[in-house]
Order: C-alpha cells, then structure tokens, then sequence
C-alpha cells in the first residue's frame, strides 16, 4: 500500500477534462481558459451546460459561460442536473457539445469540467488531446461584440430524460410488482430526477439526502463505506431495494432488502442480466470487471467484450459493437436504448425491471457464483513501470493472458483472474483479484505484490 | 492602435480582440482581492458582449469569496448609489460609457460609492500585475450569484425626494428623450412619468445597437433635435450607453453643448440655494465660474477625471460638481455622475423659473470653446506638455499659469490648457474665449506649438 505524496498536485488535466480544487488549483482563469478553448474547438455553434450541486458550482459556471460566450457559442445553461441528463439533451437540442461542471464521486471540495461532443458522448482520447493542443496554443478565435448572444436556459431536460428512462422499460412489470425504494441522492444533482423517475416507474419512493444544495452527507462515492445512512433507511422502512448515487448520477451502487451494501460490481451485472434476457447480444465492459458479466452471456447468450478502463473506452467500442447494454464494475451502466453514456438513473430503471422477475436483489444474487474482488495498488515511478510488468508477465507466461490493458492472467478452470495495470493518472500499478472468496483474491494479489515489489525498489 | 486601455481608471478594450476572459477574471479576482471578501453589485449596460463580461466578472468575484448580486441592466449611477446606501463592499460597472459599441470596460467602485481613486486604481493594477489573488477556500465559495432588479428602482425614488417633484408635475412638461437603446432605456421613462412629464422616448430598446455614438454632444443629437420639434417637446434629454452623462435641447431643437449641461445644473443648485462650492476640472468652461459667481460661490478646479472630481466635491462639501462632458454630480445624493439626477435637476429649475428652456439658457453665459486633439508618440507626450509649461513659466504667453494638470494659461477672460491624455497617445488643447474666433486663434497657437514640440 502506498500513502500520498507530498506535496500532493490538485490539479488534473487529462483527457478525460479539467479536475482541481477549488481555492487551490482550479481558479477562474484555469476555467475561463478551458471554456474558450472548447469554445473554439467547436466552432462556437450551441453548447449546453449543467452542473451537479457542488457549492463552488455557480463560480465554475460563471467562468464556463463567460468562455464560451466569448467565442461566439450559443450557451444553454441547464442548470443543476445530472450528468447523464447533459449527454442526453445535447442530441436533443443537436447542440455541438456540452460541458458537464462536476467531479462526480469526487469530495466537495473538487470540481471539474468535462466535455461532450455533438453525438453527446464525452471526447475520446484524441479530441481530448486536440482540446488539449488548442488550451496549450492559447490563440483562442474570439467573437466580435454582434457575434455574442444572451445565454439561454433549459428547464425541460431532466422531464425529457425521465421520459426517455420510462420509454426505455419495461414499466408495466416494474409497476405490477410496485417495489418500496429508498434512494440516497448524496444531496447531488440525482435528487433533481431519481425521486420523479422512481414515483413514474411505479415505485413507493422515500428520499435520504434528496436536497440538491451540494452539502453531501458522506463522500460522494456510492462505496460501502458511504452506505451506512441508506443501509439504515432501507433496513427501517422494510424497502425492497436501496440506489445510492454520486454527486452527478453517472454511477449507482445497491442495497439489499436486507440492508446490506452489496458491492458496485452487481449494479452492472444486474443491469447486463436484465437486457440479455431480453435482449441478447454484445455487451462491453472493461478488463477490470467482474466475471459476473460472462455469466449473464452464458445464461443468456450473446458475448463480452472487454476495453481498457474508462467510459470513454467502453463507450466507443459498445457504438462499434452495437452493445446492446456495457459499464464499468464501478456502477457505471450504459444503456444505448436511453444514451450511450453512464446513468445511474438508466441503472435504476434496469434493476428494477430484473427484480420485478427475480423477486428480492438477494434472490438474485444467488443466481451468481459466488465472487469475491479485492483491490490493492504499488507505488512505482513511471520508469520502473516496463521492468515490473515484464517481471509478472514472464511469472505468469505459463497462464492464460489477456493484454488488452496491463496484464490480465485466467484461471479458466476456477474462474479466477488476476489484473495488474499501471494507472495512467498516477505513479502506481493498481493489482485487482476476483475469486470466489475475498481472502482468495486477497492472496492473489498478495502474490502480485510480492513479485512486483524488489522490481519497482530496484 | 492598441484596443486594450488598463489604467488607474480601470480595464477598456475591445471585445473579440483584447477584452477577453482570462483578463476579465483576472481584474475580478484582483478587485476581490483588494475590497474583499465582501459584497459586489455587477451592473452592466446594453453592450452584447455585456452577458459574457459579467459572467467573467462574477466567476472571479466568487473564487475570492465575495458575495454578488447582479443588478442586470442599470444605470451605473444607480449602481454607485446602491453601493453606498447598502452594505456592500464595492461595485463593477460592466460599461464603456461613451465609446463605441465594441469595446467594453470594467469600472471599479469602492465601499463608498465613489470610482476608485487614483492611488486605489494603482493598488489595484499592483495585485493584478502581481498575480497573487485570494483564493477562497471552497466552503467560502458563495453558492449562487444574486440577482437584485429592484434597488435601481430605489435609486429613482430616493432622487424624487431630492428634487421639487411638486412643481415638477405642476410643471406637466413634455419632455423628450433618447436614451440610445442604453443602460437608461428601462428607466428614464417611468421616472420621468412619474414626475408627471408627458414622455416621447426613442432610442429605448436594449436589444438594438447604439443609434448613434453614445456621447451625447451636439454632433449626436440630430434625431432628439428633430423629435423636440415634432413632438414640441419643452426639453429634450440625450443619456449615454451607461447613464452617466446629460445633453439637453432646448424647446427650440436647439443643443446648447455638453459643457452646458453643468452650467444649468450648477444655475439649479445654487439658484436653490445649497449650501456649498462648485467643483468642476480645469478643462472645463469658465462658464461654470460666472454661474457660481452670480450666486456668489467658489468654484475648485481639479485634475480631469471623475474620480479626482467626485474627490474634491466630497471633501469640500459641494453644492454640484460636474465635467465639461454633460457629466453631473449631485454630493448631498452622491459623488457620482448621474444623468437622472442631471434631468430631475433641469426639470425643477424650468418648473421654478416658469419659463422656456432656451429664455433660461440665453440668460446663462455664452460659450466659446475648442477641443484638438494631436497624436503624440507615447515617448515624447511627457516632453511636449514639459516644454510648453516652460515655455509658459518663462512668461513666453503672459497670463496666470495653473500647473494643476498639464498646463493652464488663463488671461483676460480667455484660457487654454494642454494636457496629455491618460487613455491615447494623443496630446489635448482646450481653449475659452469671448468668442469663437478668439477661442480658434488661441487653440490654434498652441496647436502649432504642440505639433513643433511632436516633431
């Protein structure tokens, strides 16, 4: 394990956008910077906003809106509203882009930008470096004072998404079995649409932390950790199922009707099980996610496709593939029918059609081989990174190898696989395991370690 | 020419070229920095490009942890006074007053309702060149901009309580006006219909771009001239894009000149009887002293510039203070140029007089005046002024010399001054006389000894 450095860099421009703190790193100029130069990357046609609840959300908007104004695009500020709402609305309003104001599962104290293009999917790697180019030039075509129009609002988007959510299930089943649920917005841009949605669906809805004024009562992260209050709630209420989302509603974990946190890696598995049934067909999910996924084409048929990490990988392969549902482990599912983008409120819709089949989520689970997932990471700079992957790939050769991302080693006999996988945003390798057993998984990745750690000391 | 102007008095450029975000979150930040954390009224005027500066302006002004509250489209008087009467901490005027439509500024305006001065401008420009802003930490970090579209309204009703608004209406004037589709348009109006004036406005819609320059000297008001007359309007005002500046016409269509708005202001005042001296700049007509004098009140000169005005008018309690350019300021409502109060002042002196406009200004004195400019290479401007002061101190020209900015020679009833311009290379001769004549030959003199010392 390793603890952070210092002094610790708040500030992260990747290709998957623009992530600071605010008061430290991510300051107006930062933002009016970015904004401009999206601005001149599409040409200044329509662009929408939205933002998650985050205090510091006006300020980022602010500078966002006086970027893009200044070249010349035509702003439609959609206001607080959840991420996946943005993607959606910009096929809507055939806009050119959107920027998205929200660090997601990040504490209150990040926010960030990201950007969509015109089809509503977030920049691929290369844009993301075009974008990137055009920020670093910082010769920005600006408009003239006549080219410069007021901004507009759009309060419609989250009715447009819910009604596109609903059209997208089967809500006869989910309104026949009429589930209790309780839902955990986290205070997040979610509580905006999740109890809207839910009450559309069918569903008997009571809402913890259903404010959307962003004073998260817990770490936005939908992990097991930050369960505890919607754990609680469901266990009280006799619930039939617990959502819990981040702060702007792309990922969504679950709670039994036994108050218990079941782990992000179901919400996919769950999502995936509902559609095959229907729906055979490919579905994308990236190297690192639980081998649930290929149970569900084993039951159902149809076949997994795994990406590198990212939605962004997993997105742009489902569009090649034609998937018919993907995601990532982290409870980020993409369901194309509503958008191809992760949506926790697509997620929702999905484990409830399945559990108005399944009867209770703990039913359900035992429809799945028992798994167990453990994580770990090692530090390791960046020039040690090629020696240390050459000394597990040479440990495990006599293994089956997935390379699509790192080293992916199978065990086809026991089901268990092994992931090691150098990050690409920090100096460490993250080593992840899925066993039937947690304490499995733990030693596989112990061994990793083991084998990983005098390479990266050397 | 550069199209970016930063000086003591603020930001100015031109939109699409200089004026661009990352310096306009720049100034906020460091405006912010320098009043804050506190509260900040934006006000901006009709310019297009308002909406993207405000938004600029509004996300530096929340990263240093201030509270704003967005007055919309607003007169900047209305501004500057709503500033003063509340508890915030300073106001951006998002304007570029006068100048063409594709440029825009940042003015800045502190706690007591007054522009910054010429010290606080350089503090200012200091944080800004330095770099080094408040950054609030996010728990700081103001949760919404506030929008506040009623307290310029208050502005209007708290000018009605300082002005004879009874005679006003008794008065029953028909009152042209062309507010160039600026900061005033959702304003004048109803503030004149509510001192009972019959109201002709043009030039009211926000949406359209200036009908004409916005500076409201004689050159600019040939439709308000041409709408007196049809309308037979007993006064015609003209405002500029932000509010600040009056031109008048009289009930003939006739437009006396800028440098008169302040002279039948001042005749108001005085006329009153508040109590007080005249504060005008040394550019400005000797007109002004006439006035003062009929009523026997001092006149202070100061530098050019509002802010050294405001200053002085502040400190020496005056009755009305005011420039040559139809800029006035009423001290006992506040130390700002303010266009409305200008008008309800007008308004009152024709209502207690009882007789036309144009009777009223014949009775005011004449005035001859000429304005040239001459562009100077910035690296020689200095030397000019500096050798025409010589020249001056030397007895070259005869006359009282006053060295309170550039060089002012004053002799016989007439007076010329040269000065350096703080926003252009260009070099200022302004010159009075008895009349036309005379005040061409004297502004010409020193034209050719100015463009000698370019050369």
């Amino acid at each position: 394990m390793v603890t952070a450095r210092s002094p610790v860099h708040t500030l992260k421009v990747s290709i998957s956008g623009v992530r600071g703190v605010v008061g430290e790193s991510l300051t107006p100029q930062l933002v009016v910077g970015f904004a401009e130069a999206f601005g001149c990357y599409v040409e200044g046609g329509v662009v929408l906003v939205g933002r998650d609840t985050r205090q510091t959300g006006e300020m980022v908007r602010s500078a966002v809106v006086g970027g893009l104004l200044a070249t010349g695009c035509r702003v439609i500020d959609l206001g607080v509203v959840p991420v996946p709402t943005v993607l959606v609305a910009v096929k809507h309003r055939q806009a050119a882009g959107a920027v998205a104001i929200t660090a997601s599962h990040n504490p209150a104290q990040w926010n960030a930008l990201k950007f969509a293009q015109s089809d509503g999917v977030f920049l691929n790697s290369y844009q993301a470096t075009e974008l990137l180019d055009v920020y670093h030039q910082g010769e920005f075509r600006l408009a003239r004072t006549s080219e410069i129009s007021p901004v507009e609002t759009d309060s419609d988007a989250v009715e447009r998404h819910v009604r596109l959510v609903v059209q997208s299930t089967d809500v006869d089943a989910i309104r026949a079995r009429r589930p209790k649920v309780v839902v955990d917005t986290c205070n997040g841009a979610g509580a905006v649409m999740a109890p809207d949605l839910l009450r559309e669906l069918g569903c008997k809805v009571k809402v913890i932390h259903g404010k959307p004024d962003g004073d998260f009562p817990h770490d936005p992260e939908p992990i097991a950790k930050n369960l505890r209050a919607l754990c609680r709630a469901v266990k009280e209420t006799g619930a039939d199922v617990g959502f819990a989302q981040d702060a702007d509603a792309d990922r969504l974990a679950i709670v039994s009707e036994k108050g218990r946190a079941i782990g992000e890696e179901f919400t996919l598995a769950f999502a995936c099980d509902t559609v095959a049934a229907q729906t055979p067909g490919p579905i994308v999910t990236n190297v690192s996610t639980s081998r649930m996924i290929d149970e569900v084409t084993d039951r159902h048929g149809g076949q997994v496709i795994r990406t590198k990490v990212g939605e962004i990988n997993v997105v742009e392969t489902m569009l090649r593939e034609r998937a018919v549902v993907g995601g990532e482990g982290n409870g980020g599912v993409v369901y194309p029918r509503v958008h191809l983008c992760r949506d926790a409120m697509a997620g929702m819709a999905l484990v409830l059609q399945g559990l108005a089949e399944h009867g209770t989520i703990s039913a359900w689970m035992r429809r799945f081989r028992p798994s167990g997932m453990h994580k770990t990471k090692i530090e390791c700079p960046s020039s040690r990174v090629p020696h240390a992957m050459a000394a597990v790939r040479r440990e495990y050769a006599d293994n089956k190898l997935d390379l699509t991302e790192g080293l992916k080693v199978l065990w086809p006999d026991t089901r268990q696989w092994l992931h090691i996988r150098p990050s690409n945003t920090e100096p460490i390798i993250r080593v992840i395991a899925e066993c039937d057993t947690t304490g499995a998984a733990r030693r596989l990745c112990e061994e990793a370690v083991a084998i990983l750690r005098p390479v990266v000391n050397a | 020419m550069a199209s970016l102007k930063i000086s003591i008095t603020g930001v100015r450029g031109i939109v699409g070229e200089t004026l661009d975000p990352r310096l306009l979150t720049n100034f906020a930040q460091a405006f912010g920095t320098l009043v804050g954390p506190a509260t900040v009224l934006i006000s901006r005027d009709t310019r297009p490009s308002g909406p993207m500066v405000t938004s600029c302006v509004a996300a530096g002004l929340l990263a240093t942890g201030c509270r704003v509250v967005e007055l919309g489209v607003c007169p900047t008087p209305a501004m500057q006074w709503a500033v003063k009467s509340t508890e915030a901490g300073g106001g951006i005027a998002v304007t570029a007053g006068h100048n063409a439509l594709e440029w825009n500024a940042l003015k800045f305006v502190r706690q007591d309702g007054l522009y910054l001065n010429a010290n606080q401008g350089e503090e200012l420009l200091n944080i800004l060149h330095q770099g080094e802003f408040h950054k609030a930490p996010y728990r700081e970090v103001c949760p919404a901009v506030e929008t506040e579209a009623l307290l310029p309204q208050e502005h209007a009703r708290v000018l009605r309580r300082h002005i004879d608004a009874k005679a006003i209406r008794k008065a029953a004037f028909t009152v042209a006006v062309d507010c160039c589709n600026g900061a005033c348009s959702g304003f004048t109006p109803g503030f004149l219909g509510s001192l009972g004036c019959r109201v002709v406005p043009i030039n009211t819609d926000t949406d359209q771009p200036f009908p004409h320059e916005p500076a409201p000297g004689p050159k600019n008001l040939g439709q308000l001239r041409a709408l007196v007359a049809a309308a037979k309007a007993d006064v015609g005002f003209a405002q500029d894009a932000d509010g600040d500046r009056l031109g008048v016409v009289t009930e003939k269509g006739e437009a006396p000149g800028d440098e008169l708005t302040l002279c039948l202001a001042t005749e108001a005042v005085l006329s009153r009887g508040d109590p007080g001296p005249v504060v005008t700049n040394v550019s400005t007509t000797h007109a002004v002293d006439e006035v003062a004098e009929r009523h026997g009140r001092e006149v202070i000169r100061t530098r050019v510039g509002q802010s050294f005005v405001a200053e002085a008018a502040l400190s020496n309690e005056a009755a009305v203070a005011g420039e040559g350019s139809g800029g006035v300021m009423f001290p006992r409502i506040n130390c700002a140029h303010d266009s409305l109060a200008t008008l309800a002042h007008v308004l009152e002196l024709m209502a207690h007089v009882g007789r036309p406009l144009s009777s009223i200004v014949a009775e005011l004195p004449s005035i001859h005046m000429v304005k040239l400019t001459i562009p100077c290479p910035p690296a020689k401007v200095s030397a000019v002024v500096e050798q025409i002061r010589e020249e001056a101190e030397q007895g070259v020209f005869g006359g009282a010399i006053d060295l309170e900015d550039g060089v002012k020679i004053i002799d016989e009833g007439m007076w010329v001054h040269v000065r350096a311009s703080i926003t252009e290379p260009i070099i200022r001769v302004i010159s009075e006389g008895p009349t036309q004549q005379a005040a061409n030959d004297l502004a010409e003199r020193f034209a050719w000894r100015v463009r000698r010392a370019v050369m």
